[in-house]
């Protein structure tokens, strides 16, 4: 069950992205992908494997779902974010679009529990809030970043 | 658990010199890519890395142990550190060669050569040790599909940036 949601979710999560205007370069999109990519897989390895914070499901069916959290859903959510978020002047729809956003990992995670993906142990669902809202400043700054330090030239048709 | 190292031998001298003659390789060759260009190649590489490792490497599959042990330690980071060098010299060596539509396969079939040999190197330096039934074969089917894959996006990113320096 948790791979059909999961899978469902990605799949409307990049169908999102593929439809909403891109302020942000193929470039730029790619760095955000990739640096979330490798902090998220970072993070759950840490607290789920090391340090036996959050127990993961041993059913492959379910654990397919956890990956695809993991690695799908969670760097594509935070590219939808970044390139909503940037072009936004008012600071009250950027942090509309910021709370939209981790509001939907923290409810993807409420339903990771309910299908029995994870199971906390020694942690609960403030740290994991924490944890995305720092995601999300994390990929702003890796985006700002990117813009202040390179001069990427599109191809002229 | 240690988070620096389990014992400190071979695995871990040999992900340091390897480090060193891929890093050193990196800075001998010329730049010729925009500087976002050889970021992003060597991130791609360092995340390619990271996502096969902690998929198939780690969790329900479990299908290698790095350094030693199971648990995540500074020395797996450094192995990781290694992919984002040759993806970058994949890419550079790509552009360099001018690959198109009748050398691409040999290209990639090239690279997974390397690649494959490079698995069996670190088997051989206990960097890499299989377990739960995987054999070095499977690692064919990662490279052709991260290999193609960098290719292909290089490609995409070519036909829409400019990727060279003095252009």
């Amino acid at each position: 069950m948790a791979f059909t949601i999961f899978f469902v979710c990605a799949w409307l999560i990049i169908s999102v992205f593929t439809v909403i205007p891109k302020r942000l370069t193929l470039i730029e999109n790619t760095f955000i992908f990739l640096t979330t990519s490798v902090i998220s897989i970072n993070w759950t390895w840490i607290i789920n494997e090391e340090l036996k914070y959050v127990k993961i499901t041993e059913d492959p069916s379910n654990y397919a779902g956890f990956l695809i959290f993991r690695s799908i859903i969670i760097p594509t959510l935070l590219m939808v974010q970044v390139n909503l978020y940037n072009p936004s002047s008012s600071p009250v729809k950027k942090a509309l679009i910021l709370i939209a956003s981790v509001l939907c990992l923290v409810l993807l995670t409420i339903l990771s529990r309910v299908l029995d993906v994870s199971d906390y142990k020694d942690w609960n669902l403030g740290f994991d809030a924490i944890y995305y809202v720092s995601l999300h400043l994390f990929s702003i700054g890796v985006s700002k970043l990117i813009r202040k330090s390179t001069r990427i030239e599109v191809k002229q048709p | 658990m240690n988070f620096l190292w389990e014992i400190f031998d071979k695995n871990e001298i040999s992900i340091m010199v390897l480090i060193a003659i891929a890093y050193t390789i990196f800075f001998i060759l010329p730049f010729k890519f925009k500087r976002e260009i050889t970021w992003l190649f060597m991130l791609l590489g360092f995340t390619i890395g990271v996502f096969f490792d902690f998929t198939i490497g780690g969790g329900l599959f479990d299908f290698f142990k790095l350094n030693d042990t199971d648990h995540y330690e500074l020395f797996d980071f450094c192995y990781y550190l290694i992919f984002a060098p040759f993806s970058y010299f994949f890419i550079y060596f790509y552009d360099t060669f001018n690959v198109n539509k009748k050398t691409f396969i040999f290209y990639i079939l090239l690279w997974i050569i390397v690649g494959v040999i490079m698995q069996w190197v670190f088997t051989k330096l206990g960097i890499v040790e299989f377990q739960n039934g995987y054999e070095i074969s499977y690692s064919f089917a990662v490279f052709v599909i991260t290999q193609t894959f960098t290719a292909l996006y290089f490609e995409l990113i070519r036909s829409r940036f400019r990727v060279l320096k003095n252009i």
